[in-house]
């Protein structure tokens, strides 16, 4: 892939000569994408530039089912505002240079995603300044003013009183088409779902659809860079949050109460706790689609992907459980 | 005498487990690592597969037994007969044993809908009853931690 990489940046850097790619290797997770990294130089004007740079690879088959141009879009919109991402360089369509659509993005070079690091003891003194920070960040993104933006030319913002209703609509038809064997307890909790709808969103704000600890930047400083935007749309925000705290991958960073409050203060939004319930209800539901979504792709063999069998045999159950105690079925 | 399929992939979980710290890239790492945690998964798997699976197959038909006298609806009673009457059947491997499974929760899924809300004695029993079967349903999947 250097070669195909170094032809791709040398027509479209402004450079001597060809570009050199060095230290490409491809990052773990990015279960939706296949994501690389890598290095490059060149002269420009006598002059050597170097950039550190991250593509996305379109791949056969993955957990979601996303598009790369709407993803391309919310990062874009973000750039030099108060919510770090990293910049975005090309979006490419053609399959022909890289084997698969594409889009190359700036690499920011501080920080990490680890999800386990952050509970370590030299986190320690961070931890709680990271989870705070976590939720300011969060808030930045829902008042972030998307109708003047990129975003607006590329998704539909659904009204207020239908925001639950359509995600609703579109994970469950997901979990029909991708089931291998049927879900009675994703099926039970669609139908309390519906049953059970939560007000009206207050705004219609961006929604990252995957904000947790392991999709963001971190270091003892902060957070440097809000990543993998594949799953953002516009909706009710409360979404979010309830993703961020569910119980699947909330890492106790702040106490769940102060998440919240972080949250309310700097997004502005008064956090409605019978909607916060059904959200998480919800994203019992939402995980489920997409732990489902990747068994379907690797048991039909349209990816060999290890992370989709493992999230297939551990996240499934674990997902049916987290769902039953949501519902007030646990045990 | 061979070792059993169980010995084995614990065998192979252990090696890929020793050799994720010296693969020297962070993808070969995951790589690594997730086969080891696989076939940790595949070794509690391939022991228990068949049994957990008569043991509900078993627990669900039991539910649909009960479900025939309350279900008014035609075509789902029909569909309740058929099932609890096919099943179960004389094949024990996993992938047949997973196929009765298959359909034996896809109906129990559709009678929980059915019962689900429904006001009265025997609906409200059946619903708790489902309720059970399906928290239990859980605890049958437990997997040891394997990372």
């Amino acid at each position: 892939m250097e070669a195909q990489l170094s032809k791709y940046l040398s027509e479209r850097l402004n450079c001597d000569n060809a570009v050199a790619i060095r230290n490409l290797s491809r990052i773990p997770g990015g279960a939706s994408r296949e994501t690389w990294m890598f290095d490059a130089s060149w002269t420009e004007d006598g002059a050597e530039q170097n950039a550190p740079f991250v593509v996305r690879k379109d791949p056969p088959a993955s957990l979601v089912e996303s598009d790369r141009v709407v993803e391309y879009a919310f990062y874009s919109a973000f750039q030099g505002t108060n919510v770090p991402v990293p910049a975005m360089r090309w979006l490419e369509s053609d399959p022909e240079h890289l084997g698969a659509p594409f889009f190359i993005m700036d690499r920011i070079s501080v920080g990490e995603t680890n999800v386990r690091n952050i509970s370590e003891p030299h986190y320690a003194e961070a931890k709680a300044m990271v989870g705070r920070r976590m939720f300011e960040v969060l808030g930045a993104i829902h008042s972030f003013d998307w109708r003047v933006s990129e975003i607006a030319g590329v998704v539909q913002a659904p009204a207020p009183e239908m925001a639950w209703s359509e995600q609703v609509d579109y994970w469950e038809e997901m979990i029909g088409r991708n089931e291998i064997s049927p879900q009675p307890i994703a099926r039970a909790a669609i139908r309390w779902l519906r049953k059970n709808p939560p007000p009206p969103a207050e705004r219609i704000g961006v929604v990252h659809g995957d904000y947790r600890v392991g999709n963001f930047l971190y270091s003892h400083e902060g957070i440097h860079g809000v990543l993998d935007w594949e799953m953002a749309h516009l909706g009710d925000p409360i979404e979010d949050l309830a993703w961020a705290i569910h119980e699947l991958w909330h890492r106790d960073l702040i106490p769940r109460e102060e998440c919240i409050d972080v949250y309310q203060q700097a997004s502005g939004l008064k956090v409605d706790r019978d909607a916060l319930h059904w959200w998480d209800v919800f994203n019992g539901v939402k995980a489920q689609g997409i732990w489902l979504t990747g068994a379907k792709s690797f048991n039909d063999g349209r990816s060999s992907e290890l992370i989709l069998a493992y999230a297939a045999y551990i996240l499934i159950n674990g997902t049916d459980e987290a769902i039953l105690r949501s519902l007030g079925r646990g045990a | 005498m061979k070792p059993e399929p169980q010995r084995v992939l614990y065998a192979m979980a252990g090696a890929l487990g020793m050799l994720t710290s010296e693969v020297g890239s962070a993808f070969g790492q995951q790589t690594s690592g997730l086969s080891a945690a696989l076939s940790m998964v595949l070794a509690q798997e391939w022991d228990r597969a068949a049994s957990r699976l008569v043991e509900e197959n078993v627990a669900v038909s039991g539910l649909l037994e009960r479900a025939r006298t309350l279900i008014t609806d035609e075509l789902l009673h029909a569909r309740i007969n058929e099932v609890v009457d096919r099943i179960p059947a004389t094949d024990l491997r996993v992938t047949a044993l997973q196929a009765e499974n298959d359909d034996l929760r896809r109906l129990l899924a559709d009678v929980h809908a059915a019962v689900d809300g429904v006001e009265g004695h025997e609906p409200e029993l059946l619903n708790r009853l489902i309720w059970d079967e399906l928290r239990e349903s859980t605890r049958r999947r437990h997997l040891v931690a394997v990372r």
